[in-house]
């Protein structure tokens, strides 16, 4: 910064010099100090406030999830509140209950985190891979679409429907991924299919 | 029964949108900055500054209502910018009589030495001085070693930027840019979420000039305009009433108050009043952004 001759006598005029901070320019620099010291012990905690979509129905509300810690500074995050995002065009702000009750679904100690198998006649769940899981339902849709597919009607026309299985898609899912999960699961002819949650 | 209850279904019938903009009440903004100052000062060890703040605000109220009433804004400049025009008020002689009648009126306050040196040398500032002074202040610069003087230039001008945007029509102003005040193209000081029914948890920057209010989508930088590496801090505790709102982009840092937590919180008082939090982040590295001439060099 240039300060020419006579700024620079304005500036010496109006008493200021080495001070940096308003406080010190004007005089306050004990209650600065003294602020200062009170806050020496105390610490910084980071929360990070992130966007995000309502899991559970087509409606897609806008949600503001709270968590500890500073995703940004690379540190792990641990959800603390959840709340209806008030810039959000399509909730502004509101949540229904049980977008309202989403903290404690993410925080369930039930809460399903890996594929689980109950075999028949079974009375709990069992732990099981990724892999064992699909390969499990691929055999089990197999064998019903062979055993039960309609491929001709009364009359004989093809008409290829799989009444016997019903398929239950997200609701909290892109455009994208709704048009391949359509296509897929009306290409195997499954008739009874809900790709969204019952508002 | 005499009356008939009728269904009421407005009070279910949706929500309400966000106003852009809340413009000032010149009177009632610096009134009530002036009582949130003095309730700060009895309990803070910043009490002594935060009186004499409380006391200039006051009497930036008075000014309010004492000055005549500046002349009327030439029509709208469109093209996106703000309707204010900074660059005009350098040359509005409104401006430079409320920075004289401000120093006049400042002169009954109870300050300490350095501040008074200062008050006395703008009084006598000469016009090209006094030009240059409310020049820095238009432009949210304050030069390194002229905070103190720039305070009272700064006090005048928000008197007059606050009583020029009182008498703007809310729905002539559109949005700017992110952290440019829509009045009076202010750099802002802080930002509140609201607690007012109807705009409850809406984000609001407010004009470190003109003390315009305007609406800013939340999670987001307001001095670059990122939404990406945003954080929060505060002191001690996630719950607190005050963060500072960080963007690890542009480095910088603002103040975001809580209404939902405290009602009471002020945009400017309440940023003088948590000094605390800008003295610890001040070892994060990070920069302060906004524009607040009664805390420059943090």
């Amino acid at each position: 910064m240039t300060i020419d001759l006579s700024r620079r006598g304005f500036l010496a005029l109006a008493g200021t010099g080495v001070a940096t901070t308003t406080l010190g320019a004007m005089g306050f620099g004990a209650a600065e100090a003294a602020e200062a010291a009170h806050v020496r012990p105390f610490k910084l905690v980071a929360t990070t406030e992130t966007r995000n979509i309502c899991t559970y129905c087509s409606v897609a509300c806008g949600i503001i999830m709270y968590s500890k810690g500073d995703l940004a500074a690379g540190e792990t995050a641990e959800l603390l509140h959840i709340e209806g995002d008030a810039d959000h065009p399509t909730n502004r702000g509101t949540l229904c209950p049980k977008g309202a009750a989403l903290k404690d679904y993410v925080r369930a100690e039930t809460r399903l985190t890996r594929p689980r198998y109950r075999a028949p006649g079974a009375d709990r769940f069992q732990d099981i891979g990724w892999d064992e899981a699909l390969d499990k339902i691929a055999r089990a849709l197999k064998d019903d679409r062979d055993a039960n597919l309609i491929e001709k009607n009364d009359k004989g026309t093809t008409v290829n429907r799989w009444t016997t299985t019903g398929y239950l898609a997200a609701s909290a899912t892109t455009n994208e991924t709704a048009w391949l999960t359509y296509k897929t699961v009306r290409a195997m002819g499954i008739v009874g299919f809900d790709n969204q949650a019952r508002v | 029964m005499a009356e008939t209850l009728e269904p009421d279904p407005s009070a279910i019938g949706g929500v309400p949108k966000a106003p852009f903009v809340f413009l000032p009440d010149p009177v009632a903004v610096f009134q009530s900055r002036a009582r949130r100052f003095g309730f700060l000062a009895r309990s803070s060890r910043l009490g002594p500054y935060l009186a004499f703040l409380g006391d200039l605000s006051a009497l930036q109220a008075r000014l309010a209502v004492t000055l005549p009433s500046p002349a009327p804004l030439p029509p709208g400049r469109g093209g996106g910018m703000p309707v204010i025009d900074r660059a005009l008020l350098l040359d509005d002689p409104a401006l430079h009589d409320t920075l004289a009648a401000l120093c006049e009126g400042a002169a009954g306050l109870d300050m300490p030495e350095p501040a008074r040196l200062a008050l006395e040398a703008v009084s006598q500032v000469g016009a090209e001085d006094r030009r240059w002074l409310l020049g820095n202040i238009l432009a949210d610069t304050i030069p390194e070693d002229g905070a103190a003087a720039h305070l009272f230039a700064a006090a005048a001008v928000q008197v007059h930027l606050a009583r020029l945007a009182a008498r703007l029509a809310p729905e002539a102003l559109a949005p700017v840019g992110t952290g440019t005040c829509p009045a009076c193209g202010g750099l802002p000081v802080s930002s509140t979420v609201m607690a007012t029914p109807g705009i409850e948890n809406v984000r609001y920057a407010a004009c470190s000039g003109c003390a315009t209010q305007w609406n800013e989508v939340r999670v987001k930088c307001l001095c670059c305009g990122s939404t990406k590496g945003i954080g929060y801090h505060s002191a001690e505790t996630h719950e607190a009433s005050v963060k500072a709102e960080t963007c690890a982009e542009c480095g910088s840092w603002l103040k975001i108050f809580h209404r939902t937590k405290n009602h009471s919180l002020d945009p400017v008082a309440d940023d003088v009043g948590s000094l605390g939090l800008d003295l610890m982040m001040r070892d994060t590295g990070l920069r302060r952004g906004g524009f607040h001439p009664f805390l420059a060099g943090y």
